[in-house]
């Protein structure tokens, strides 16, 4: 009994220790960081000598996509690390500008502001609702209670011209840049698992940064070797050569770092196999949203890669694929 | 004393305000210290335009730039007069008053803090119109640039303020918005008239331009 109870003592302890620095305590996360940033330096080293070596390429987009590369990932290091409290608001925060990205390029009604208004309100409920780990709630709340109070929002309005693209595009928004981004931090709020060190925070580090290695290595492969196209209507750069060569390698990944998940080497290579599918899909979910809208990047936030958006579109549909994929085979 | 206070309220304050939540790019603004006085002349489609503008100011110079305000409306009663002039840095004109006193007229307190050395910002459409579409401009500051030639103006086109907070609405809804401010320019003729459709063409021309390169 008296075990028992210290056991239980230490992890509530811990988590009230404010500054803590989660991921330097952890031998696993601290491996993956190091990984990352020796993936960063090799990026940065090569183009420099590579531009040193060739003066005529032209490497200028290159450059400053690694350059934002660098930003991101010391953001997205720096708001997972210290404490799980700034982690939630961090991700909301994402959500917020995702959201706002997507709100601003789709054509809304000035009637439509209400909606948008009560749309916005749903980000801070959503993540409380992660925060505090109330599962069937999180996951209704969006596709089941916005879905139905939205449209009848628009409805009280009372303008009826237009009222269908309205109604579906606000959910569409809220969809891709809340819900979907929101799994992200449940990850956070899941229960712990004996003998599984890295817990949430290994998950959300495993998710993102596979996503993200995934999107890197299509593109990367592609350049490299990109000859046939697959959907040469909505994302002309898009080849066989660079999805299948990001998919396979994205696996191949995914097997070696399954100490970051509860899973198996073979179950992580599973997902990780399912993870690099649905980043492409995401990718080309948002490639079609902008060309039919008639623009190459949602926002020029960041260098190289343009919006928020451009660079999340892909986790909108990675981070819930993946989540119930591990809460079905660990949790 | 002043000048901290509006600093910490527009350069700081504010403009991470804005940054960050309603989603306002600012434009680099720091070629503003090159004239001693000038006029900045925006459209206005929002209560946000005026404080999104005193955001963009480079901080040091905040102080001696005075936004144009009705009379009627930021200085209905003494206590709201005392309050925008303090913390908008606000000039209130009253639209009424030629009539009545010369001296008090808007042209000739326009007039008066540029001799003073201050800068002044202006939305010479008058009133908030609809979002991106341009009214036709009032004829005063013609008049105050053709009896001031040498003094500069800006155009400055605001974009998306109109769809965050437009006229008549209370919620605010946040919408990617931008700032552009164009380059110092001197007006090329005596007459106020020709001085309006310069400055029309100037801040039509720069919301086409930025549309056209997003």
């Amino acid at each position: 009994m008296l075990v028992l109870t210290k056991d239980y003592q230490e992890p509530y302890q811990m988590q009230n220790n404010f500054l803590r620095l989660d991921y330097l305590e952890n031998n696993d996360l601290l491996l993956v960081i190091i990984l990352i940033f020796g993936i960063l330096t090799f990026a940065s080293l090569l183009f420099f000598l590579l531009g040193k070596l060739k003066p005529d390429l032209n490497l200028v987009e290159l450059k400053s996509r690694t350059k934002s590369w660098w930003f991101m990932t010391i953001i997205f290091l720096a708001a997972t690390m210290f404490s799980t409290t700034i982690s939630y608001f961090a991700i909301a925060f994402l959500s917020f500008v995702a959201f706002r990205e997507l709100y601003s390029i789709l054509d809304f009604r000035n009637e439509d502001r209400y909606a948008v208004f009560w749309a916005y309100l749903a980000i801070p409920i959503q993540y409380y609702l992660a925060y505090i780990g109330w599962y069937g709630a999180f996951i209704i709340f969006i596709p089941v209670v916005m879905f139905l109070i939205l449209p009848l929002r628009l409805v009280l309005k009372g303008e009826t011209q237009g009222i269908i693209k309205s109604m579906a595009s606000l959910q569409w928004v809220i969809m891709l840049s809340v819900f979907g981004i929101s799994h992200m931090a449940y990850f956070l709020s899941l229960p712990d698992i004996p003998n599984f060190e890295a817990g949430g925070r290994g998950l959300l580090l495993f998710l993102v940064f596979l996503t993200e290695i995934n999107d890197v290595l299509q593109f990367t492969f592609g350049k490299l070797f990109g000859k046939r196209k697959i959907i040469p209507k909505i994302s002309p750069n898009k080849t066989w050569e660079g999805f299948l060569g990001g998919i396979i390698s994205t696996t191949i990944i995914g097997y070696f770092l399954s100490f970051l998940t509860p899973l198996s080497g073979f179950e992580a290579g599973f997902v990780s196999f399912i993870i690099a599918f649905s980043g492409f899909s995401g990718d080309i979910v948002m490639s079609s949203i902008k060309r039919d809208i008639g623009i190459k990047d949602t926002s020029q936030a960041i260098p190289g890669h343009g919006g928020v958006l451009d660079r999340i579109d892909s986790l909108a549909y990675t981070a819930p694929v993946f989540f119930h994929l591990v809460y079905f085979l660990a949790y | 004393m002043q000048r901290i206070v509006l600093q910490f309220i527009y350069s700081f304050f504010l403009k991470w305000t804005l940054k960050l939540f309603i989603g306002v790019k600012f434009d680099n603004t720091d070629f503003l210290k090159e004239e001693n006085a000038f006029i900045i002349l925006a459209n206005h489609n929002s209560h946000l335009d005026t404080i999104t503008l005193l955001a963009s100011l480079p901080p040091s110079i905040i102080h001696k730039v005075k936004p144009v305000a009705a009379g009627d409306y930021f200085g209905k009663t003494k206590l709201l007069a005392l309050l925008s002039s303090y913390f908008i840095n606000a000039l209130l004109i009253d639209r009424k008053a030629e009539k009545k006193d010369p001296t008090q007229s808007p042209i000739s307190k326009m007039i008066k803090e540029i001799d003073n050395g201050n800068s002044l910002i202006l939305f010479p459409e008058g009133t908030r119109g609809e979002p991106e579409v341009m009214k036709p401009l009032k004829r005063g500051i013609g008049l105050v640039l053709a009896k001031r030639n040498h003094i500069p103006y800006i155009p400055v086109y605001l974009s998306g303020m109109g769809k965050t907070l437009p006229k008549g609405e209370k919620i605010i809804v946040p919408f990617n918005s931008y700032v552009k401010f164009g380059k110092f320019q001197r007006v090329k003729s005596e007459d106020s008239k020709k001085i309006i459709s310069q400055i029309e063409h100037d801040i039509v021309e720069l919301g086409m331009t930025r549309k056209n390169s997003a």
